[in-house]
């Protein structure tokens, strides 16, 4: 039964008891149990369908925690190479502000890229040698190469990344989604997290998965890699799922009765919630066991897919996930913070994430869902053109830098085979086509039908938005 | 695939703004009699919300220079028209542009999405043609009494608020419900003043009483219990963003119990709420602070902080002081003063510059943006909180201190032998890194600093990068004094590291001593956490550049900043004080070895040239400095053996003190900055609230359209608070009237308790919500006093069940015709579920606690493991529970506890599956159900039997005959497949959830049960295990 039968059947059910009138009395209408999703307080603004058609139903946002470098990734700058070890131009620098990690550095030393580039695709987007299967898709990729932050620190960053605000107590994204177009399966959450499992790195934050201010029904659902998939999924030692059933029957029973005798329908809405809540026993398992996948999905997702809580495995996660349409899949793998022996890492991190994720849009595309997923790849900010601490023929590394980073995105309407915005020759200013975050928030939205100065929840006497009081659509990229 | 389910996108112009429009139009011209449009209620809402955005408050966005709130310039002569010509709606410009066809005349602009309708359109002209009268927002003005209206019914009302109450159901035609059977009544009070329900002999108990004043007894018992306490400061929590960690990424624990506990007892005592307010505000500033009063300002310090490596100091202390003003205004007045941050609010009347005025308050203690990322240490301003033992103890040592200070004064040489000196250090090339005396250790070069000219013979030359280091060398105490004399030739510097023993910059916090430059001046200091606890001085004049001078620094081990000196070529340098307040170790935090030239994260001496290092672990006298600038080497005179003798007393003493105060337990609180030029601070203007966009400096001050009170020119946050207390202050008790109204009632009598700013309409009962302030007020802000009044009171003994007619006139419960249902917070189900069971342990305040959550959430997070308590710590009260920021207690969270990042003054509630997981599945809730399954089947043998125990300890009630029958059927159908599985029935019969979170539950648990009594015991938890899902147990009836 779809999630609108049950409610139609909720609502005969309802009928049959013949209170109705008693039943809007308790100040709930029908048409919001009908949702099952009731209003309460603040949540009572409500209204009406999508703004306008969406190119995208649901969304993969594969997040690199740590800032990738995008020099190393995306971004190609001979430049830096050829003039490896002299100072940044103070003209390029402009006196902008830096961390107090490099801020005292003696010296601020260009430190090129120790990795080979080349041009791929039909439209010949520069990638490096780290990211061969990513480049193998290249032109079902639109590369954004200049996005802009405002954040220099982690916390901040990754906070305005995925709530649009540096200030906590905002919604995430996957929060916003929930609360703006609900969901299209009953039997999962509608907004699901999985974080690489045993992956150290910037500490992660429920926050960033989050409901804010609005009802906890819209955070995150952490799925975990082992054998209780979502927190307090299975059933203690010595209880069974045909006890469980018994237990369902006789509070349906109570429920019900307990409805009729004090007109408040509550009670109704909590026993379709423990309902969902014993379907998800099984739905969720049977999606989180990928034990059913045929071979072809490991070797296209790379024999790491294998092993649950890897960045692979949790791609094929998504994948499943997205198939049984959830709407919004956010997945998290930290490691990108290189501050230091850079060659080294960002080759393990790559090695770790590069043919998966390559590996999900391609297996989207086979399935015909890539046309209605949007697929979102990036960090909470760019690196630093100059070296961190000491450059030598071998090692460097890169600090934090807002002022730029690469996000590739696919499917779900973007425009395919392009490469967006252009940064200068030492890859720290931007010389054409910045797209605020605020920007990417307005055009993922507008992706998915929602006009994203419309998506709005009043709170604190003030109505709030993910991209709060900016934020254009990026109509170049969209396809 | 499926339909998606219809969204709730919202349209920009809200429909449910619900103030004055057209069904109160509509009725009025029926009558014919209509009262006129009140601008507070009727047209001001209406203005702010579809102009306000440009014609408001906000002066960057304001457009044509009007001002729609203010008379004076909606009604400004604008050459020939204005906006507002009162009386004459037709010939206001006003009118005329939001009835204008033409997109390019109307306001709102098309652009804005905004519009206003017919009835809206005709509101406004009709307001004009009255005269446009402006009053005040409501909410802005003092509260006064009403009189208690009459009513028909005399013998319902059993307070004077119930005749308000009544008054309008009558006026509705409606009845209030009957009152509440007494099983309801007693659940409910119990659980909405103590968080805790009833137990069975209080049930039993309340059921035969039948004295007339049996009900008001119970409330006295509970509201006289700690477990009220409990019950309040667990809502206070949320409001004082209240956590056990900074939050943000590192997300330490910052040690903050001691102030949850100054709640508990603030609550226990019924502190009056005046008193409740400026404590916490201002408590180390009013005329009779104690420790406790300065532990009540732990409250400004509650929100988080970070030690995020790289971070802007500055950047993060604008968001502490910001954070504080936005919980006061949330907590205190109702106001959302957020927004003003970044530019004037458009909707309130609170401009950016009133943002800042009411930050300065805040912006007066002696903190640093980030905490310490090697240390331990608490940050400043920091309040010791000894035990009674130590504080005897401390009280001896430091008499003995002064004692051996006074002996020392007698003589007139310094101490010579102290600890043993230590380097003398020339860089010359036969032995660069050598150390002339005897045994000393030698210095290491870090990195390769270059041979140059030296003062006399070899000396080095720093890069900024490199260093000269000194291993074994230099790791004094604050109690040990110490003297350190070097060559130095430098460039001009804004600011370089010379010489230092800490670990890195201040951005970590770090611990230590260091001579620096700063902004061409040399700086000495000995620091345990900057700024707050340190002594620093600093020479008048810039350090000549580009030429060789001697420069020594002498401490006496005094840990003032008076036994700093400075001496340049043997002569006193000038100095001023910087810092004089140091009051704990200087060394730990992996601190490095003594070093000449850099540091971790910091700009270092670069092109810096030094020469001839000498160390002594003794204080040199003047005369000693004098030497050797011009030697090089201080010889030491004849010893003086009782001189030394007293030093080392002294010394003794004070490392002696020092250690114990080391251990005393500190916490973060408010302190008023030290009054020395270099540590004031003047308030700014942010531009767009951001920290490096100073604009002009402010001073404090009270927001212009809220009443002075007196407080015209204020200074401090003890004006701020008596300001807020003072008895005309028109938010203050509304707001708190409003809040324990909420307590009790679940729903308050605001219809935004986190704004009553001027986009929020009055109260449905003002009236009533008014009169309550003025006697809050009266009564010296008696929170017991009027929570007692208010669950006495009939409208709060109704039944929640409601007639058909209540339904029918009073569909969202608006005017109180029943009690309202909901929902109870996370902490009450749990706590009840553990009460219920007899689990639940009775310890007060202390540490945070850690019990059950599901393993591995910290450690994806941030890779650190969840402490998981044992005994009693497992089943503590919920509000013990330790909050970790950024992975809080996942039960918790799924029943919408807030994060508690920032403050929130109410919680959503909801309802979800992974809710009912929770009551299923969770370990804490397994065990509830099998505890007080075996206190079911303890008490009795018939199943009958059992059912209502089960259903009495958990909801209170017994059952329905349906209940009954279902249940029943339920345990026949468990028993029978329990027999069938005797192994399972043991396993869940025998279930212990500290054996099973530490995993030591093993298959042999329950063997010592009879198959009959597992059997029993098991089939019953089931029922329990439906029971703690049940909505009966969960909501408030």
């Amino acid at each position: 039964m779809t999630e609108h039968e049950r409610a139609l059947a909720l609502q005969g059910h309802l009928r049959t008891l013949g209170r109705r009138s008693l039943l809007r009395g308790a100040g709930l209408g029908l048409a919001s149990l009908a949702l099952g999703r009731i209003a309460r307080g603040d949540e009572g603004e409500q209204a009406q369908g999508l703004h306008h058609a969406p190119r995208a139903r649901r969304v993969v946002h594969l997040f690199q925690s740590g800032g990738p470098s995008q020099l190393e990734l995306f971004d190609h700058k001979p430049l830096l190479q050829e003039r490896n070890g002299e100072e940044l131009p103070d003209s390029v620098r402009r006196g902008q502000r830096l961390t107090g990690m490099s801020g005292n550095q003696a010296s601020l030393p260009l430190a090129g890229a120790q990795f080979q580039f080349a041009r791929h695709g039909e439209s010949g987007a520069w990638m490096s040698e780290l990211v061969p299967h990513t480049a193998a898709i290249a032109d079902d990729l639109c590369i954004v190469r200049t996005v802009v932050t405002e954040a220099i620190n982690h916390d901040p960053a990754a906070t305005f990344l995925l709530t649009g605000s540096q200030i906590a107590g905002r919604p995430s994204m996957g929060a916003w989604l929930s609360y703006g177009l609900g969901t299209m399966n009953g039997d999962l959450p509608v907004f699901c997290v999985l974080v690489t499992k045993g992956k150290g790195g910037q500490p992660l934050y429920k926050r960033l998965w989050g409901s804010g201010f609005l009802s906890a029904r819209h955070q995150g659902v952490q799925l975990r890699a082992g054998p209780d998939p979502v927190l307090y999924l299975n059933d203690p030692p010595g209880l069974d799922r045909a006890t469980r059933r018994r237990m369902l029957d006789a509070l349906r029973e109570m429920h019900e009765d307990d409805a009729q005798r004090s007109g408040d329908v509550a009670p109704l809405d909590r026993i379709a919630q423990a309902e969902l809540a014993f379907r998800l026993q099984s739905s969720v398992p049977e999606v989180a066991d990928l034990s059913d996948e045929p071979d072809a999905t490991f070797e296209l997702y790379g024999e790491d897919a294998r092993n649950p809580g890897t960045y692979a495995a949790n791609c094929v996660l998504a994948r499943r996930l997205i198939e049984r349409d959830v709407r919004f899949v956010q997945l998290f793998h930290r490691g990108w913070d290189q501050h230091g022996s850079l060659p080294g890492a960002i080759r393990t991190q790559c090695r770790e994430t590069d043919r998966a994720s390559a590996a999900l849009v391609t297996d989207l595309k086979r399935r015909g869902l890539l046309d209605d997923t949007l697929v979102v790849w990036g960090g909470e900010f760019g690196r630093t053109c100059y070296c961190q601490g000491k450059l030598t023929p071998t090692n460097y590394g890169r600090d934090h830098h807002p002022r730029c980073a690469s996000v590739w995105m696919a499917g779900g309407g973007v425009r395919a085979g392009s490469v967006y915005g252009e940064t200068d020759e030492f890859g720290y200013n931007i010389v054409r086509d910045p797209v605020h975050v605020h920007d990417l928030h307005a055009t993922i939205l507008h992706l998915l039908g929602v006009d994203h100065e419309r998506l709005v929840h009043r709170h604190q006497g003030r109505r709030f938005r993910l991209t709060d009081v900016h934020g254009e659509v990026v109509e170049a990229l969209v396809g | 695939m499926t339909q998606p389910s219809p969204s709730w996108l919202v349209p920009v112009v809200f429909i449910a703004l619900g103030i004055g429009g057209s069904g109160r139009l509509a009725l009025g011209e029926e009558r014919g009699d209509r009262p006129p449009v009140d601008f507070a209620t009727q047209v001001r809402p209406l203005l702010s919300d579809r102009c306000f955005q440009c014609h408001g408050p906000d002066e960057g966005s304001r457009e044509a220079d009007l001002r729609l709130d203010l008379r004076s310039s909606a009604t400004e002569d604008r050459g020939g028209y204005a906006a507002v010509l009162p009386h004459e709606a037709a010939e206001s410009e006003l009118v005329f542009r939001i009835a204008a066809d033409d997109p390019d005349e109307r306001m709102p602009p098309v652009e804005s999405g905004l519009s206003l309708d017919a009835e809206e359109i005709a509101l406004l002209s009709r307001w004009i043609d009255e005269g446009a009268a402006y009053a005040g927002h409501w909410a802005f003005e003092r509260p006064e009494r009403a009189a208690p209206p009459a009513v028909g019914d005399e013998g319902w009302p059993r307070d004077s608020l119930d005749r308000f109450i009544l008054a309008e159901l009558e006026a509705a035609q409606v009845l209030p419900a009957q009152p509440a059977d007494r099983a309801t009544l007693l659940r409910r009070v119990s659980l909405d003043l103590t968080g805790l329900p009833p137990t069975l002999a209080e049930l039993d108990a309340f059921e035969v009483d039948t004295a007339p004043d049996a009900y008001e007894r119970v409330v006295d018992r509970l509201l006289a219990s700690t477990a009220h306490a409990e019950r309040l400061a667990a809502d206070w929590l949320d409001v004082a963003r209240y956590a056990d960690t900074f939050g943000y990424q590192s997300d330490v624990n910052m040690n903050v119990w001691p102030w949850r506990d100054w709640v508990l007892d603030a609550f226990e005592e019924n502190l009056p709420y005046d008193d409740f307010v400026t404590q916490q505000l201002a408590g180390d500033l009013i005329p009779d602070a104690t420790r406790d009063t300065r532990l009540a300002t732990t409250f400004n310090r509650l929100h988080r902080q970070t030690n995020e490596g790289g971070s802007v100091e500055e950047e993060f202390r604008v968001e502490y002081v910001s954070d504080r003003v936005e919980t006061m205004a949330a907590a205190f007045l109702g106001l959302t003063m957020g927004c003003a941050r970044c530019h004037d609010h458009k909707f309130d009347s609170f401009t950016q510059r009133e943002f800042y005025s009411f930050s300065s308050f805040f912006d007066d203690i002696d903190e640093s943006g980030l905490y310490s990322h090697f240390t331990g240490s608490v940050p400043t301003p920091a309040l010791d909180l000894p035990t009674q033992a130590q504080e005897r103890e401390l009280a001896e040592l430091e008499e003995a201190v002064v004692a051996a200070e006074q002996a020392l004064a007698g003589f007139d040489v310094l101490p010579r032998r102290g600890v043993p000196a230590a380097g003398r250090f020339s860089f010359e090339p036969e032995a660069v890194t050598a150390n002339a005396v005897e045994g000393g250790p030698a210095a290491v070069l870090v990195d390769a600093p270059v041979a140059v000219e030296g003062s006399r013979g070899q000396g080095l030359r720093l890069s900024g990068e490199n260093a000269v280091a000194f291993p074994g060398l230099g790791d004094f105490h604050r109690s040990d004094p110490f003297s350190i004399g070097l060559w130095l030739n430098m460039p001009a510097f804004e600011r370089a590291v010379v010489i230092h023993r800490t670990k890195s910059w201040t951005d970590s916090g770090s611990r230590g001593y260091q001579l620096l430059v700063e902004e061409g001046r040399l700086v000495v200091a000995l620091v345990h956490f900057w700024p707050g606890d340190a002594i620093a001085i600093r020479t008048r004049e810039t350090f000549p550049t580009g030429e060789w001078h001697h420069v020594a620094f002498t401490y006496d081990g005094s840990s003032r900043a008076s036994g700093l000196h400075l001496y340049l070529d043997g002569e006193p340098a000038e100095c001023e004080v910087v810092r004089d307040h140091l009051t704990r170790t200087i060394r730990g935090g992996s601190i490095g070895n003594l070093a000449i030239g850099s540091r971790f994260r910091d700009k270092g001496y670069k092109d810096g040239l030094v020469d001839e290092v000498t160390l002594h672990g003794r204080e040199l006298c003047a005369e000693e400095a004098a030497v050797l600038a011009k030697e090089g080497v201080v010889e030491g005179g004849a010893p003086d053996p009782a001189a030394d003798a007293a030093g080392e007393t002294l010394r003794a003493a004070r490392a002696r003190r020092d250690v114990l105060r080391d251990r005393i337990r500190q916490i973060m609180t408010m302190a008023e900055a030290p009054d020395l030029p270099a540590a004031r601070r003047t308030a700014h203007l942010l531009h767009r609230g951001v920290y490096s966009e100073r604009r002009d400096p402010v001073e404090p001050g009270m927001p212009d359209c809220l009443p002075t009170l007196g407080f015209e020119t204020p200074r401090d946050r003890l004006d701020l608070a008596r300001w807020i207390t003072h008895p005309d202050h028109p938010l203050t008790a509304r707001v708190q009237v409003d809040r324990l109204w909420r307590t009790v009632f679940s729903v308050g009598l605001l219809p935004r308790p986190e704004d009553i700013g001027s986009q929020s309409p009055p109260p449905r009962h003002r009236a009533l919500i008014d009169t309550l302030a003025r006697d809050f007020i009266e009564s010296g802000w008696d929170c017991r006093a009027l929570l007692r009044r208010l669950v006495l009171s009939a409208t709060y003994r109704q039944a929640s069940v409601a007639s058909e007619g209540a339904i029918a006139a009073d569909p969202d419960n608006e005017l109180f015709s029943r009690a309202r249902r909901g929902r109870r917070p996370a902490e009450m189900i749990r706590d009840g579920a553990l009460h219920a069971a007899g689990l639940l342990a009775s310890t007060r305040g202390g540490p945070s606690v850690f019990p059950y959550e599901p393993p591995g959430l910290w450690q994806q997070k941030c890779g650190k493991r969840y402490p998981t308590g044992r005994g009693d710590s497992l089943r503590r009260r919920s509000l013990y529970t330790f909050w970790k920021r950024t992975s809080p207690p996942p039960a918790m969270a799924l029943f919408d506890v807030p994060a508690r990042e920032v403050c929130a003054v109410a919680r959503p509630s909801t309802v979800s599956p992974l809710q009912v997981l929770t009551l299923w599945n969770d370990p804490q809730f397994v065990e509830a159900a099998v505890r007080v399954a075996a206190s079911a089947v303890e008490a009795t043998s018939d199943d009958a039997g059992r059912i209502e125990h089960l259903m009495r300890a958990l909801t209170s009630h017994a059952p329905t005959e349906r209940e009954a029958r279902e249940l029943g059927a339920l345990l026949t159908a468990q028993r029978e497949a329990y027999r069938s599985d005797v192994d399972a029935a043991r396993t869940l019969a025998a279930f212990d959830l500290e054996r099973f979170v530490h995993g030591e539950a093993t298959p042999t648990d329950g063997a010592d049960l009879s198959e009959e009594d597992a059997v029993e015991r098991a089939a019953t938890a089931v029922v329990a295990s439906a029971l703690l899902g049940l909505d009966a147990t969960l909501t408030r009836r």
